[in-house]
Protein backbone atom coordinates (compact mmCIF):
# COMPACT_ATOMS: atom_id res chain seq x y z
CA UNK A 1 0.00 0.00 0.00
CA UNK A 2 3.05 2.30 0.29
CA UNK A 3 3.70 2.49 -2.98
CA UNK A 4 1.72 4.87 -4.53
CA UNK A 5 3.97 6.65 -7.19
CA UNK A 6 1.96 5.38 -9.89
CA UNK A 7 -0.81 7.60 -8.98
CA UNK A 8 1.15 10.44 -10.65
CA UNK A 9 -2.24 12.23 -12.30
CA UNK A 10 -4.35 11.56 -9.36
CA UNK A 11 -2.72 14.06 -6.92
CA UNK A 12 -6.69 15.23 -5.80
CA UNK A 13 -7.60 11.31 -4.99
CA UNK A 14 -4.40 11.00 -3.16
CA UNK A 15 -5.17 13.98 -1.16
CA UNK A 16 -8.06 13.06 -0.29
CA UNK A 17 -6.77 9.47 0.79
CA UNK A 18 -4.20 11.01 3.87
CA UNK A 19 -7.05 13.43 4.34
CA UNK A 20 -9.41 10.66 4.94
CA UNK A 21 -6.35 8.67 6.89
CA UNK A 22 -5.62 11.92 9.10
CA UNK A 23 -9.53 11.72 9.96
CA UNK A 24 -8.96 7.97 10.61
CA UNK A 25 -6.64 8.58 12.73
CA UNK A 26 -7.34 11.18 14.95
CA UNK A 27 -10.36 9.36 15.49
CA UNK A 28 -8.96 6.41 16.50
CA UNK A 29 -6.95 8.19 18.61
CA UNK A 30 -9.90 10.40 20.49
CA UNK A 31 -11.39 7.32 20.86
CA UNK A 32 -8.51 5.93 22.78
CA UNK A 33 -8.40 9.00 25.32
CA UNK A 34 -11.49 8.68 25.49
CA UNK A 35 -11.57 4.84 27.42
CA UNK A 36 -7.52 5.37 28.85
CA UNK A 37 -7.96 8.28 30.58
CA UNK A 38 -10.42 7.61 33.41
CA UNK A 39 -8.68 3.96 33.32
CA UNK A 40 -5.00 6.28 34.02
CA UNK A 41 -6.62 8.79 36.60
CA UNK A 42 -7.83 6.03 38.37
CA UNK A 43 -4.44 4.32 38.65
CA UNK A 44 -2.34 6.96 39.17
CA UNK A 45 -4.47 8.53 42.09
CA UNK A 46 -4.40 5.38 43.52
CA UNK A 47 -0.59 5.85 43.69
CA UNK A 48 -0.73 9.46 45.14
CA UNK A 49 -0.33 10.26 48.79
CA UNK A 50 -3.16 11.61 50.35
CA UNK A 51 -2.67 14.89 50.59
CA UNK A 52 -1.71 14.81 47.09
CA UNK A 53 -4.64 12.69 45.62
CA UNK A 54 -7.31 15.40 47.02
CA UNK A 55 -5.41 18.73 45.94
CA UNK A 56 -7.97 21.21 44.52
CA UNK A 57 -5.39 21.75 41.34
CA UNK A 58 -4.89 18.19 40.73
CA UNK A 59 -1.50 16.86 39.27
CA UNK A 60 -1.98 14.84 35.97
CA UNK A 61 1.33 12.35 37.17
CA UNK A 62 1.76 11.57 40.68
CA UNK A 63 4.41 13.91 42.12
CA UNK A 64 5.60 11.22 44.80
CA UNK A 65 4.29 7.47 44.07
CA UNK A 66 3.76 5.52 46.94
CA UNK A 67 1.65 2.29 47.52
CA UNK A 68 0.56 3.60 50.56
CA UNK A 69 -3.18 3.44 49.38
CA UNK A 70 -2.63 0.11 49.01
CA UNK A 71 -0.84 -1.08 52.35
CA UNK A 72 -3.51 0.60 54.13
CA UNK A 73 -6.27 -1.06 52.51
CA UNK A 74 -4.64 -4.32 53.93
CA UNK A 75 -3.81 -2.94 57.09
CA UNK A 76 -7.08 -1.05 58.22
CA UNK A 77 -9.55 -1.56 59.87
CA UNK A 78 -11.94 -2.44 57.52
CA UNK A 79 -11.58 -6.80 56.56
CA UNK A 80 -10.55 -5.47 52.48
CA UNK A 81 -9.29 -9.00 52.30
CA UNK A 82 -12.66 -10.90 53.61
CA UNK A 83 -14.91 -8.57 51.42
CA UNK A 84 -12.28 -9.72 48.98
CA UNK A 85 -12.50 -13.11 49.92
CA UNK A 86 -16.68 -13.31 49.83
CA UNK A 87 -17.10 -11.94 46.50
CA UNK A 88 -14.70 -14.43 45.16
CA UNK A 89 -16.46 -17.43 46.54
CA UNK A 90 -20.17 -16.02 46.20
CA UNK A 91 -19.14 -15.26 42.39
CA UNK A 92 -17.49 -18.60 41.85
CA UNK A 93 -19.66 -20.72 43.35
CA UNK A 94 -22.45 -18.48 41.55
CA UNK A 95 -20.34 -19.29 37.96
CA UNK A 96 -20.00 -23.42 38.71
CA UNK A 97 -23.63 -23.57 40.22
CA UNK A 98 -25.13 -21.87 36.99
CA UNK A 99 -22.84 -23.60 34.21
CA UNK A 100 -23.43 -27.40 36.13
CA UNK A 101 -26.79 -27.45 35.96
CA UNK A 102 -27.27 -25.22 32.81
CA UNK A 103 -25.31 -27.96 31.00
CA UNK A 104 -27.96 -30.97 30.52
CA UNK A 105 -30.55 -28.29 29.22
CA UNK A 106 -28.26 -26.61 26.86
CA UNK A 107 -27.83 -29.69 25.58
CA UNK A 108 -31.06 -30.84 25.17
CA UNK A 109 -32.20 -27.17 23.97
CA UNK A 110 -29.57 -27.89 21.21
CA UNK A 111 -30.78 -31.12 20.14
CA UNK A 112 -34.25 -30.45 20.52
CA UNK A 113 -37.02 -31.90 18.64
CA UNK A 114 -39.88 -32.12 21.01
CA UNK A 115 -42.38 -29.78 22.60
CA UNK A 116 -40.99 -29.47 26.02
CA UNK A 117 -37.55 -28.32 25.11
CA UNK A 118 -38.88 -25.93 23.15
CA UNK A 119 -40.95 -24.21 25.57
CA UNK A 120 -38.42 -24.38 28.50
CA UNK A 121 -36.62 -22.43 25.65
CA UNK A 122 -39.23 -19.51 25.15
CA UNK A 123 -39.09 -19.36 29.15
CA UNK A 124 -35.43 -19.29 29.33
CA UNK A 125 -35.27 -16.26 27.21
CA UNK A 126 -37.84 -14.88 28.56
CA UNK A 127 -36.70 -15.45 31.80
CA UNK A 128 -32.97 -13.64 30.67
CA UNK A 129 -34.80 -10.81 29.74
CA UNK A 130 -36.13 -10.47 33.59
CA UNK A 131 -35.89 -7.16 35.46
CA UNK A 132 -34.20 -8.62 38.39
CA UNK A 133 -35.50 -6.03 40.49
CA UNK A 134 -38.74 -7.35 40.49
CA UNK A 135 -37.62 -10.29 42.26
CA UNK A 136 -36.11 -8.71 44.40
CA UNK A 137 -38.67 -7.87 47.68
CA UNK A 138 -40.44 -11.62 46.73
CA UNK A 139 -36.65 -13.02 47.26
CA UNK A 140 -35.62 -11.01 50.11
CA UNK A 141 -39.21 -12.32 51.66
CA UNK A 142 -38.07 -16.09 50.77
CA UNK A 143 -34.82 -16.12 52.16
CA UNK A 144 -35.80 -14.12 54.92
CA UNK A 145 -38.67 -16.82 55.95
CA UNK A 146 -35.97 -19.43 55.26
CA UNK A 147 -33.10 -17.67 57.83
CA UNK A 148 -31.16 -17.88 54.35
CA UNK A 149 -31.31 -13.55 55.03
CA UNK A 150 -27.35 -12.60 55.47
CA UNK A 151 -25.66 -16.08 54.61
CA UNK A 152 -23.68 -16.69 51.79
CA UNK A 153 -25.66 -19.53 50.45
CA UNK A 154 -28.54 -17.00 50.04
CA UNK A 155 -26.57 -14.54 48.05
CA UNK A 156 -25.40 -17.46 45.90
CA UNK A 157 -28.84 -18.24 45.15
CA UNK A 158 -29.79 -14.46 44.20
CA UNK A 159 -27.16 -14.35 41.31
CA UNK A 160 -28.17 -17.57 40.04
CA UNK A 161 -31.28 -16.02 38.99
CA UNK A 162 -29.64 -14.33 36.24
CA UNK A 163 -26.27 -16.67 36.28
CA UNK A 164 -28.59 -19.48 35.09
CA UNK A 165 -30.79 -18.19 32.05
CA UNK A 166 -27.75 -16.66 30.86
CA UNK A 167 -25.62 -19.86 30.90
CA UNK A 168 -28.20 -21.83 29.59
CA UNK A 169 -28.57 -19.43 26.71
CA UNK A 170 -24.72 -19.44 26.23
CA UNK A 171 -23.84 -23.13 26.45
CA UNK A 172 -26.99 -23.81 23.76
CA UNK A 173 -25.02 -21.70 21.57
CA UNK A 174 -21.93 -23.76 22.01
CA UNK A 175 -23.38 -26.91 21.45
CA UNK A 176 -25.34 -26.03 18.64
CA UNK A 177 -22.01 -25.43 16.89
CA UNK A 178 -20.80 -29.01 17.90
CA UNK A 179 -21.87 -31.48 14.54
CA UNK A 180 -24.25 -33.83 15.44
CA UNK A 181 -22.42 -36.68 13.04
CA UNK A 182 -19.80 -36.93 16.17
CA UNK A 183 -22.38 -37.50 18.39
CA UNK A 184 -23.68 -40.39 16.00
CA UNK A 185 -19.78 -41.62 15.33
CA UNK A 186 -19.94 -41.87 19.61
CA UNK A 187 -23.27 -43.88 19.13
CA UNK A 188 -22.15 -46.27 16.77
CA UNK A 189 -19.20 -47.22 19.33
CA UNK A 190 -21.38 -47.88 21.86
CA UNK A 191 -21.69 -44.96 23.83
CA UNK A 192 -24.55 -44.30 26.08
CA UNK A 193 -26.67 -41.21 26.14
CA UNK A 194 -25.13 -39.74 29.77
CA UNK A 195 -21.62 -40.39 28.02
CA UNK A 196 -21.79 -38.81 25.04
CA UNK A 197 -22.54 -35.84 27.28
CA UNK A 198 -20.16 -36.21 29.34
CA UNK A 199 -17.27 -37.77 28.01
CA UNK A 200 -17.44 -35.95 24.07
CA UNK A 201 -19.67 -32.51 24.11
CA UNK A 202 -18.34 -31.52 27.83
CA UNK A 203 -14.69 -31.69 26.31
CA UNK A 204 -15.47 -30.22 23.00
CA UNK A 205 -17.59 -27.19 24.42
CA UNK A 206 -14.61 -26.82 27.07
CA UNK A 207 -13.72 -23.26 25.92
CA UNK A 208 -17.79 -22.38 26.16
CA UNK A 209 -17.99 -23.80 29.71
CA UNK A 210 -15.15 -21.26 30.56
CA UNK A 211 -16.11 -18.88 28.88
CA UNK A 212 -20.06 -19.09 30.32
CA UNK A 213 -18.38 -19.34 33.53
CA UNK A 214 -16.24 -16.44 33.64
CA UNK A 215 -19.17 -14.35 32.20
CA UNK A 216 -21.72 -15.17 34.84
CA UNK A 217 -18.83 -14.70 37.42
CA UNK A 218 -18.32 -10.84 35.76
CA UNK A 219 -22.24 -10.36 36.20
CA UNK A 220 -22.52 -11.71 39.37
CA UNK A 221 -19.07 -9.41 40.63
CA UNK A 222 -20.71 -6.53 39.07
CA UNK A 223 -24.02 -7.12 41.00
CA UNK A 224 -24.91 -4.44 43.45
CA UNK A 225 -28.60 -4.67 44.53
CA UNK A 226 -27.80 -8.51 45.54
CA UNK A 227 -25.57 -7.96 48.37
CA UNK A 228 -26.69 -4.90 48.99
CA UNK A 229 -30.02 -6.28 50.49
CA UNK A 230 -29.71 -9.84 51.23
CA UNK A 231 -26.56 -9.45 53.12
CA UNK A 232 -26.54 -7.41 56.49
CA UNK A 233 -23.84 -7.90 58.45
CA UNK A 234 -20.84 -6.14 57.08
CA UNK A 235 -18.11 -8.62 57.61
CA UNK A 236 -20.39 -10.98 54.82
CA UNK A 237 -20.12 -8.00 52.55
CA UNK A 238 -19.50 -8.14 48.96
CA UNK A 239 -16.29 -6.42 47.61
CA UNK A 240 -18.37 -3.72 45.37
CA UNK A 241 -21.17 -3.16 48.24
CA UNK A 242 -18.49 -3.18 50.61
CA UNK A 243 -17.18 -0.01 48.87
CA UNK A 244 -20.30 1.68 48.65
CA UNK A 245 -20.90 1.16 52.34
CA UNK A 246 -18.13 2.35 53.63
CA UNK A 247 -17.34 5.07 51.72
CA UNK A 248 -19.40 7.21 53.39
CA UNK A 249 -17.65 6.27 57.00
CA UNK A 250 -13.97 5.87 56.17
CA UNK A 251 -13.07 6.79 52.11
CA UNK A 252 -15.30 9.71 53.01
CA UNK A 253 -12.78 12.29 51.10
CA UNK A 254 -9.70 9.57 50.75
CA UNK A 255 -9.68 9.19 47.39
CA UNK A 256 -6.55 8.30 46.95
CA UNK A 257 -7.87 4.70 49.21
CA UNK A 258 -11.10 4.71 47.05
CA UNK A 259 -8.96 4.50 44.35
CA UNK A 260 -7.12 1.64 45.49
CA UNK A 261 -9.22 -0.27 46.41
CA UNK A 262 -11.00 0.22 42.99
CA UNK A 263 -8.47 -1.06 41.18
CA UNK A 264 -7.93 -4.09 43.19
CA UNK A 265 -11.67 -5.13 42.42
CA UNK A 266 -11.10 -4.55 39.00
CA UNK A 267 -8.11 -6.63 38.56
CA UNK A 268 -9.99 -9.79 39.03
CA UNK A 269 -12.64 -9.05 36.53
CA UNK A 270 -9.83 -7.55 33.96
CA UNK A 271 -7.85 -10.65 33.99
CA UNK A 272 -10.92 -12.61 33.55
CA UNK A 273 -11.94 -10.38 30.82
CA UNK A 274 -9.08 -10.69 28.45
CA UNK A 275 -9.20 -14.66 28.89
CA UNK A 276 -12.48 -15.03 27.46
CA UNK A 277 -12.93 -11.66 25.44
CA UNK A 278 -13.13 -13.33 22.31
CA UNK A 279 -15.70 -15.86 22.23
CA UNK A 280 -17.42 -13.74 24.52
CA UNK A 281 -19.33 -11.95 22.05
CA UNK A 282 -20.32 -14.90 20.24
CA UNK A 283 -21.93 -16.58 23.37
CA UNK A 284 -23.65 -13.54 24.10
CA UNK A 285 -25.18 -13.10 20.77
CA UNK A 286 -25.29 -16.64 20.25
CA UNK A 287 -26.36 -17.49 16.74
CA UNK A 288 -27.19 -13.78 15.82
CA UNK A 289 -23.65 -13.09 14.53
CA UNK A 290 -23.03 -14.22 10.92
CA UNK A 291 -20.14 -17.07 10.63
CA UNK A 292 -21.08 -18.15 13.62
CA UNK B 1 -31.23 -36.83 12.28
CA UNK B 2 -29.37 -37.92 15.74
CA UNK B 3 -32.29 -40.32 17.83
CA UNK B 4 -31.96 -39.19 21.21
CA UNK B 5 -35.21 -40.60 23.28
CA UNK B 6 -37.51 -37.93 24.24
CA UNK B 7 -37.53 -39.30 28.03
CA UNK B 8 -33.61 -38.78 28.28
CA UNK B 9 -33.53 -35.26 27.33
CA UNK B 10 -36.56 -34.06 29.58
CA UNK B 11 -34.41 -35.27 32.46
CA UNK B 12 -31.97 -33.05 31.08
CA UNK B 13 -34.08 -29.92 31.75
CA UNK B 14 -35.58 -30.97 34.61
CA UNK B 15 -32.31 -29.36 37.00
CA UNK B 16 -32.62 -26.31 35.31
CA UNK B 17 -36.09 -26.17 34.97
CA UNK B 18 -36.73 -27.03 38.69
CA UNK B 19 -34.00 -24.10 40.32
CA UNK B 20 -36.21 -21.55 37.71
CA UNK B 21 -39.09 -22.56 39.12
CA UNK B 22 -38.12 -21.63 42.51
CA UNK B 23 -35.75 -19.14 42.13
CA UNK B 24 -37.44 -17.12 39.18
CA UNK B 25 -41.08 -18.41 38.82
CA UNK B 26 -42.07 -18.16 43.04
CA UNK B 27 -41.19 -14.80 42.98
CA UNK B 28 -42.71 -13.75 39.92
CA UNK B 29 -46.13 -15.30 41.11
CA UNK B 30 -45.83 -13.25 44.68
CA UNK B 31 -45.00 -10.52 42.85
CA UNK B 32 -48.08 -10.39 40.92
CA UNK B 33 -49.87 -11.27 43.97
CA UNK B 34 -48.53 -8.39 46.42
CA UNK B 35 -49.09 -5.94 43.75
CA UNK B 36 -52.69 -6.18 44.88
CA UNK B 37 -51.83 -5.79 48.13
CA UNK B 38 -50.78 -2.78 50.59
CA UNK B 39 -48.04 -4.78 52.43
CA UNK B 40 -45.86 -2.46 54.97
CA UNK B 41 -42.61 -4.62 56.40
CA UNK B 42 -42.55 -2.35 59.18
CA UNK B 43 -46.34 -2.35 59.86
CA UNK B 44 -46.20 -6.09 61.48
CA UNK B 45 -49.19 -6.83 60.12
CA UNK B 46 -50.85 -9.50 57.16
CA UNK B 47 -51.23 -7.85 53.76
CA UNK B 48 -54.37 -5.74 53.49
CA UNK B 49 -56.07 -6.75 49.77
CA UNK B 50 -55.97 -3.51 47.72
CA UNK B 51 -57.39 -4.33 44.33
CA UNK B 52 -56.05 -2.15 41.58
CA UNK B 53 -55.38 0.53 44.11
CA UNK B 54 -51.66 0.22 43.97
CA UNK B 55 -52.19 0.78 40.07
CA UNK B 56 -53.98 3.82 40.93
CA UNK B 57 -51.67 4.77 43.27
CA UNK B 58 -49.04 4.69 40.70
CA UNK B 59 -51.40 6.60 38.09
CA UNK B 60 -50.95 9.59 40.45
CA UNK B 61 -47.42 8.93 41.31
CA UNK B 62 -45.57 12.17 40.19
CA UNK B 63 -42.62 10.17 41.14
CA UNK B 64 -42.85 7.28 38.91
CA UNK B 65 -43.97 8.66 35.63
CA UNK B 66 -40.22 10.88 36.36
CA UNK B 67 -38.20 7.21 37.23
CA UNK B 68 -40.42 6.10 34.12
CA UNK B 69 -39.13 8.85 31.83
CA UNK B 70 -35.25 9.36 33.12
CA UNK B 71 -35.39 5.30 32.66
CA UNK B 72 -35.91 5.79 29.13
CA UNK B 73 -33.51 8.91 29.01
CA UNK B 74 -31.16 6.60 30.83
CA UNK B 75 -31.57 3.78 28.82
CA UNK B 76 -32.03 5.22 25.03
CA UNK B 77 -29.16 7.65 25.21
CA UNK B 78 -26.50 5.20 26.61
CA UNK B 79 -27.86 2.76 23.92
CA UNK B 80 -27.40 4.81 20.65
CA UNK B 81 -24.79 6.72 21.84
CA UNK B 82 -22.36 3.87 22.15
CA UNK B 83 -23.76 1.60 19.52
CA UNK B 84 -23.18 4.38 17.20
CA UNK B 85 -19.55 5.06 18.86
CA UNK B 86 -18.78 1.49 18.91
CA UNK B 87 -19.86 0.86 15.65
CA UNK B 88 -17.60 3.90 14.19
CA UNK B 89 -14.54 2.62 16.08
CA UNK B 90 -15.13 -0.86 14.97
CA UNK B 91 -14.91 0.27 11.42
CA UNK B 92 -12.33 2.74 11.66
CA UNK B 93 -9.47 -0.40 13.43
CA UNK B 94 -11.59 -2.98 10.62
CA UNK B 95 -8.43 -2.97 8.53
CA UNK B 96 -5.68 -2.13 10.69
CA UNK B 97 -3.36 -4.95 11.21
CA UNK B 98 -0.31 -5.83 13.57
CA UNK B 99 0.36 -5.82 17.44
CA UNK B 100 0.21 -2.41 17.48
CA UNK B 101 -3.49 -1.92 16.65
CA UNK B 102 -4.21 -5.18 18.31
CA UNK B 103 -2.93 -3.36 21.72
CA UNK B 104 -5.58 -0.25 20.88
CA UNK B 105 -8.32 -2.74 20.53
CA UNK B 106 -7.39 -4.07 23.95
CA UNK B 107 -6.91 -0.54 25.14
CA UNK B 108 -10.74 0.48 23.70
CA UNK B 109 -12.30 -2.59 25.36
CA UNK B 110 -11.20 -2.43 28.68
CA UNK B 111 -14.02 -0.09 30.04
CA UNK B 112 -16.09 -3.50 29.62
CA UNK B 113 -14.19 -4.97 32.62
CA UNK B 114 -14.17 -2.30 35.12
CA UNK B 115 -16.76 -3.07 37.70
CA UNK B 116 -19.94 -0.77 37.74
CA UNK B 117 -19.52 0.46 41.11
CA UNK B 118 -15.85 1.16 40.46
CA UNK B 119 -16.84 3.03 37.15
CA UNK B 120 -19.62 5.19 39.69
CA UNK B 121 -16.60 6.05 42.13
CA UNK B 122 -14.02 6.71 39.45
CA UNK B 123 -16.82 9.17 37.57
CA UNK B 124 -18.02 10.68 40.70
CA UNK B 125 -14.38 11.65 41.47
CA UNK B 126 -13.52 13.04 38.13
CA UNK B 127 -17.07 15.01 38.82
CA UNK B 128 -16.37 16.83 41.72
CA UNK B 129 -16.91 20.37 41.62
CA UNK B 130 -13.60 21.10 43.47
CA UNK B 131 -10.53 18.93 42.66
CA UNK B 132 -12.25 17.18 40.15
CA UNK B 133 -10.44 16.44 37.09
CA UNK B 134 -13.23 16.89 34.15
CA UNK B 135 -13.38 20.58 35.40
CA UNK B 136 -9.71 21.02 35.97
CA UNK B 137 -9.19 20.44 32.18
CA UNK B 138 -12.56 21.55 31.03
CA UNK B 139 -11.16 25.29 32.74
CA UNK B 140 -7.91 24.64 31.43
CA UNK B 141 -9.46 24.58 28.23
CA UNK B 142 -11.56 27.40 29.27
CA UNK B 143 -14.62 25.48 27.98
CA UNK B 144 -16.27 26.79 31.30
CA UNK B 145 -15.54 29.66 33.69
CA UNK B 146 -16.51 28.34 36.70
CA UNK B 147 -16.08 24.63 38.31
CA UNK B 148 -19.41 23.12 37.42
CA UNK B 149 -20.85 20.98 39.90
CA UNK B 150 -21.88 18.02 37.42
CA UNK B 151 -23.74 15.48 39.67
CA UNK B 152 -25.59 18.34 41.94
CA UNK B 153 -27.38 19.85 39.37
CA UNK B 154 -30.82 18.53 38.50
CA UNK B 155 -30.41 20.08 34.68
CA UNK B 156 -27.10 18.28 34.14
CA UNK B 157 -27.03 14.85 36.19
CA UNK B 158 -28.23 12.51 34.55
CA UNK B 159 -26.73 13.40 31.74
CA UNK B 160 -23.76 13.19 33.47
CA UNK B 161 -24.66 9.35 34.37
CA UNK B 162 -24.97 8.95 31.06
CA UNK B 163 -22.01 9.65 29.72
CA UNK B 164 -20.04 7.51 32.34
CA UNK B 165 -22.30 4.84 31.26
CA UNK B 166 -21.73 5.27 27.81
CA UNK B 167 -17.91 4.89 28.75
CA UNK B 168 -18.93 1.33 30.24
CA UNK B 169 -21.21 0.06 27.42
CA UNK B 170 -19.26 1.47 24.28
CA UNK B 171 -16.84 -1.51 24.43
CA UNK B 172 -19.40 -4.17 24.09
CA UNK B 173 -20.98 -2.92 20.78
CA UNK B 174 -17.07 -2.19 19.52
CA UNK B 175 -16.73 -6.00 20.02
CA UNK B 176 -19.78 -7.42 19.22
CA UNK B 177 -19.49 -5.39 15.83
CA UNK B 178 -15.52 -6.00 15.15
CA UNK B 179 -16.70 -9.70 15.47
CA UNK B 180 -19.66 -9.53 12.98
CA UNK B 181 -17.48 -7.62 10.49
CA UNK B 182 -14.51 -10.20 10.34
CA UNK B 183 -17.82 -12.60 9.98
CA UNK B 184 -18.34 -10.86 6.52
CA UNK B 185 -17.59 -12.97 3.70
CA UNK B 186 -14.37 -12.37 1.97
CA UNK B 187 -15.81 -12.36 -1.88
CA UNK B 188 -18.60 -10.23 -0.89
CA UNK B 189 -16.30 -7.15 0.00
CA UNK B 190 -13.99 -8.61 -3.16
CA UNK B 191 -16.82 -7.79 -5.43
CA UNK B 192 -17.44 -4.45 -4.02
CA UNK B 193 -14.15 -3.54 -4.51
CA UNK B 194 -14.37 -4.50 -8.19
CA UNK B 195 -17.37 -2.98 -8.82
CA UNK B 196 -15.45 0.07 -7.51
CA UNK B 197 -17.60 1.10 -4.93
CA UNK B 198 -17.22 3.42 -2.54
CA UNK B 199 -16.47 3.60 0.68
CA UNK B 200 -19.73 5.09 2.11
CA UNK B 201 -21.71 2.93 -0.13
CA UNK B 202 -19.74 -0.19 0.78
CA UNK B 203 -20.20 0.45 4.93
CA UNK B 204 -23.80 1.22 4.10
CA UNK B 205 -25.14 -1.04 1.47
CA UNK B 206 -22.48 -4.23 1.98
CA UNK B 207 -21.52 -3.94 5.88
CA UNK B 208 -24.09 -2.58 7.26
CA UNK B 209 -26.95 -5.42 6.57
CA UNK B 210 -24.13 -7.57 8.07
CA UNK B 211 -24.42 -5.73 11.01
CA UNK B 212 -27.79 -5.77 11.23
CA UNK B 213 -29.00 -8.78 13.50
CA UNK B 214 -25.77 -8.49 15.92
CA UNK B 215 -26.83 -4.97 16.60
CA UNK B 216 -30.80 -5.70 17.22
CA UNK B 217 -29.44 -8.72 19.47
CA UNK B 218 -26.56 -6.41 21.23
CA UNK B 219 -28.91 -3.91 21.93
CA UNK B 220 -31.79 -5.74 23.14
CA UNK B 221 -29.39 -7.45 25.27
CA UNK B 222 -27.98 -3.84 26.57
CA UNK B 223 -31.42 -2.11 26.73
CA UNK B 224 -32.08 -4.59 30.08
CA UNK B 225 -29.10 -4.46 31.11
CA UNK B 226 -29.41 -0.80 31.49
CA UNK B 227 -33.43 -1.14 32.79
CA UNK B 228 -31.61 -3.05 35.53
CA UNK B 229 -28.67 -0.88 36.47
CA UNK B 230 -28.57 0.02 39.76
CA UNK B 231 -24.94 0.46 40.66
CA UNK B 232 -23.93 3.74 38.55
CA UNK B 233 -27.01 5.68 39.61
CA UNK B 234 -26.93 5.01 43.17
CA UNK B 235 -23.02 5.28 43.63
CA UNK B 236 -22.81 8.57 41.77
CA UNK B 237 -26.05 10.47 43.34
CA UNK B 238 -28.57 7.82 44.93
CA UNK B 239 -31.12 9.48 42.45
CA UNK B 240 -30.86 12.65 43.40
CA UNK B 241 -31.18 15.90 42.97
CA UNK B 242 -34.03 15.83 44.34
CA UNK B 243 -35.46 12.92 41.56
CA UNK B 244 -33.40 14.28 39.19
CA UNK B 245 -31.56 11.45 38.59
CA UNK B 246 -34.29 8.65 40.07
CA UNK B 247 -34.64 5.49 37.43
CA UNK B 248 -37.11 2.35 37.98
CA UNK B 249 -34.63 0.34 40.05
CA UNK B 250 -33.79 3.26 42.16
CA UNK B 251 -37.07 3.95 43.19
CA UNK B 252 -38.44 0.56 43.65
CA UNK B 253 -35.33 -0.28 45.74
CA UNK B 254 -36.28 2.71 47.98
CA UNK B 255 -39.94 1.60 47.74
CA UNK B 256 -38.93 -1.64 48.90
CA UNK B 257 -35.71 -1.34 51.34
CA UNK B 258 -36.01 2.11 52.61
CA UNK B 259 -39.92 2.41 53.20
CA UNK B 260 -40.82 -1.39 53.13
CA UNK B 261 -43.86 -0.77 50.82
CA UNK B 262 -43.41 -4.15 49.74
CA UNK B 263 -46.54 -4.60 48.21
CA UNK B 264 -46.40 -0.97 46.65
CA UNK B 265 -42.78 -2.08 45.44
CA UNK B 266 -44.27 -5.05 43.47
CA UNK B 267 -46.59 -3.24 41.65
CA UNK B 268 -44.10 -1.23 40.68
CA UNK B 269 -41.88 -4.33 39.56
CA UNK B 270 -44.80 -5.74 37.54
CA UNK B 271 -45.46 -2.67 35.21
CA UNK B 272 -41.96 -2.47 34.44
CA UNK B 273 -41.83 -6.28 33.76
CA UNK B 274 -44.84 -6.11 31.16
CA UNK B 275 -42.92 -3.09 29.67
CA UNK B 276 -39.74 -5.17 29.17
CA UNK B 277 -41.45 -7.70 27.88
CA UNK B 278 -43.22 -5.36 25.07
CA UNK B 279 -39.49 -4.18 24.37
CA UNK B 280 -38.69 -7.44 23.76
CA UNK B 281 -41.26 -8.59 21.39
CA UNK B 282 -40.77 -5.69 19.73
CA UNK B 283 -37.09 -6.58 19.47
CA UNK B 284 -37.75 -10.90 18.66
CA UNK B 285 -40.30 -9.20 15.70
CA UNK B 286 -37.51 -7.21 14.24
CA UNK B 287 -35.42 -10.39 14.16
CA UNK B 288 -38.44 -12.59 12.64
CA UNK B 289 -39.07 -10.31 10.52
CA UNK B 290 -35.47 -10.60 8.72
CA UNK B 291 -35.38 -14.04 8.81
CA UNK B 292 -38.48 -14.62 6.76
CA UNK B 293 -37.44 -12.20 4.27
Amino acid sequence: MTDRSHHIGGNRSAARRILGKTFQYAFIAIALFWTIAPIYWMLSTSLKTELEATRLDPSLVPENVTLDNYVRLFQGDLPFISFFVNSVITCFLAAIVSVVIAVPAAYALSRRNFRTAEQTGYLVLVVRMFPMIVLLAPLYLVLLNTGLLDTMFGLILGYTTFGLPFAVWMLKGFIDAVPVEIEEAARVDGYRQWEILLKIIVPLIYPGLVTTGIFVLMEAWNNLIYPLTFITSIEKQSLPAALVLTFTGQFKTDWGGMMAASAITTLPLMIAFFAVQRSMVRGLTAGSVTGT
Amino acid sequence: MLSLSKPFLHWMVLPTLLVLLAIIGYPVVSTVYLSFFGYNLLDFTPPEYLGLGNFKDMANDRIFWISLKNTLYYTGGTVLVSMLIGTAVALLLENLKGPVWSCVRAFVVSPWAVPFVVVAFLFRFMYMQNGGIVNDILLDLGVITNPVSWLNRADISLGAIIVANIWATTPFFFLLVSSALSGIPDAVLESARVDRAGLWSTIFHIKLPFLRNPLVVGSLLMVISNFNDFAKVWVMTQGGPGYATTTLVVYVYRMAFERFEIGYASALGLIWLLLLLLVSVFYIRLLWNRQND
